[in-house]
């Protein structure tokens, strides 16, 4: 493959290659979930610089992390939505995640209990958001999500729900959803994500 | 989420204290090959744990905010800043919001002043996306989107060109320097994570191009001044300082329209077309090349003796300004000096390398 031609020159990027490839690796042959646990961190952590961005892709780490998104450890799913998080910012680990069927398995995650998973689940979204999937992610039940959302106490997911709502949909089916949810419920007693 | 909102107070309104503030335990589990330089939690950075909204706890309160934010301003501009008295703080420190120009800026405090001791006491910073309006958090998006496609159109740029090499071998030094050119390009564009729109042309998908020869004469004495990076001339011109000859130069090159210089806007705009449509030269720059070929020379150097090299070094590169050489007016007296000035340097060599030989002994025990 001609990936394989070109790492061949920089060694360095043959080295980073081999370094991850050695974590996913133990990450599938460790039994301690301990250990688990942090190389999941480490490999999200990796997912933040894009020039690992190609790396993953090949390890098929976004296949991964998106395994997390059903485990039943919490921190293996907040992990595993951080990594999304990162890598969906880049166009091809997007169209992955989307052919992937990510968009269902991050909507779940907004109803996490971490606030951390649901900030990263809500950002996610953004990034999936692309004009062929617009009209999975704009649905009317994401929608009053990130109304209810963007009535937090908390500012961080407020603002980004704020954002969400401002720029991956139109007015008016914001104020569709508005609409829908006048007749279900009001404002009080809104479940919201807690740490 | 740790305490209930004040919302109507808008950003700078009393603070709440939220989990993400804390100082995590350190993780002390990880097998050798996972561990780090330094010792961290088990954590997972996104872009919305960061901010260019920094708090520092851990501050004396002995009336230290011009020193702290003395210290801040070492990292980048800060926009704004003030002490949060509502947050709880330990007993005789005070704990302060800083808000910088560029969230770079905020990431390079962060780094550098966490943990580290201040006038008798030890900083906690973190970062405080709470604070952030939603424009803030639009904005810090857009931005951390735009750099993630920009570095990876250039490493995807830099293997085209591997490539393209592979098929021609006879130029391939031209290869491993358009890599480290965009390795160095990589870097750039990691410290300005934060330009705006108008700069995107800065680092996407444009190839090199050559230098109009009468670049070649200036380079180093430029360089020497630190003005500008031979490869930011390449791309984009706009964004750099601009030479008005260079720039009809190329403007010329490009189109075959009658450009004026003046007529900045649209010139750069024809550049950009046309070094699209010509995506498949890719040419370097011979300067660059050579600069290059010197930097891979002495890098290497380095790596054999670390100190023995000191006195053939490369002239290239970012130097510590050398003592200004002393004329005496005098040729008997110049050699004398130049005389004493080799006999010290010989002798700094000469402790210098003995603790050298002490560390790879208790290596090679193990």
């Amino acid at each position: 493959m001609k990936p394989e031609m070109w790492r061949k020159g920089s060694s360095e990027g043959s080295d980073r290659f081999e370094y991850l490839q050695t974590l996913v690796t133990e990450f599938q042959d460790t039994d301690s979930e301990e250990a688990k646990e942090q190389v999941l961190a480490n490999l999200a952590n990796f997912a933040y610089d894009p020039k690992n961005m190609e790396y993953l892709r090949e390890l098929q780490v976004p296949d991964l992390f998106l395994d997390m998104l059903t485990e039943e450890n919490d921190n293996f799913v907040e992990f595993g939505m951080g990594g999304l998080c990162n890598l969906s910012m880049d166009p091809e680990c997007r169209d992955i995640i989307l052919q992937s069927n990510g968009i269902s398995l991050v909507t779940n995650c907004l109803s996490s209990q971490r606030e951390e998973t649901v900030l990263s689940a809500i950002t996610t979204l953004m990034n999936l958001t692309a004009p062929s999937s617009r009209s999975e992610i704009a649905v009317p039940a994401i929608l009053q999500c990130m109304l209810r959302f963007s009535l937090s106490e908390s500012p961080r997911l407020r603002n980004l729900a704020a954002v969400f709502l401002q720029d991956c949909c139109t007015e008016e089916q914001v104020a569709r959803a508005e609409q829908q949810m006048q007749g279900q419920q009001t404002a009080v007693g809104i479940p919201l994500p807690k740490d | 989420m740790a305490a209930p909102g004040n919302n109507s107070l808008g950003c700078w309104g009393v603070p709440d204290v939220y989990k993400h503030h804390e100082q995590r335990k350190i993780c002390i589990s990880r097998p050798k090959y996972r561990e780090g330089r330094k010792e961290k939690a088990v954590k997972v950075y996104t872009i919305n744990l960061e901010s260019r909204y920094l708090m520092v706890q851990g501050v004396p309160a002995i009336g230290l905010m011009t020193e702290l934010i003395q210290l801040c301003a070492l990292y980048g501009a800060v926009e704004e800043y003030r002490p949060l008295d509502e947050y709880p703080a330990e007993e005789f420190t005070e704990v302060y919001l800083v808000k910088f120009q560029k969230l770079t800026s905020a990431r390079a405090a962060k780094r550098r002043m966490d943990e580290k001791s201040f006038y008798g006491g030890v900083l906690h910073v973190c970062y405080v996306p709470e604070y952030e309006t939603v424009e803030d958090t639009r904005l810090k998006l857009q931005d951390r989107r735009r750099y993630i496609i920009r570095t990876v159109q250039n490493k995807e740029r830099e293997r085209e060109q591997k490539e393209a090499v592979n098929e021609e071998p006879i130029s391939s030094d031209t290869a491993t320097t358009s890599e480290t050119v965009i390795a160095r390009h990589n870097k750039a564009s990691d410290n300005n994570n934060t330009v705006k729109t108008s700069n995107i042309s800065h680092y996407s998908g444009f190839p090199l191009l050559p230098l109009p020869p009468q670049e070649h004469h200036y380079y180093r004495h430029r360089n020497q001044h630190g003005t500008i990076p031979t490869e930011d001339k390449m791309g984009t011109l706009h964004n750099a300082i601009i030479d008005t000859k260079q720039e009809q130069a190329q403007v010329h090159k490009s189109s075959s329209s009658s450009q004026t210089s003046s007529d900045r806007d649209r010139g750069t705009e024809h550049r950009l077309i046309s070094n699209q449509s010509s995506a498949a030269v890719r040419l370097v720059p011979r300067t660059t090349h050579l600069e290059n070929r010197k930097r891979k020379m002495e890098e290497a150097a380095e790596h054999s003796l670390t100190d023995v090299t000191r006195n053939n070094e490369p002239l290239i590169g970012p130097k510590l300004p050398e003592p200004p050489k002393l004329d005496m007016e005098d040729v008997s007296l110049n050699t004398t000096v130049s005389l004493i000035r080799n006999t010290m340097k010989q002798v700094e060599l000469v402790p210098d390398l003995k603790p050298v030989e002490k560390k790879t002994k208790p290596r090679r025990r193990i």
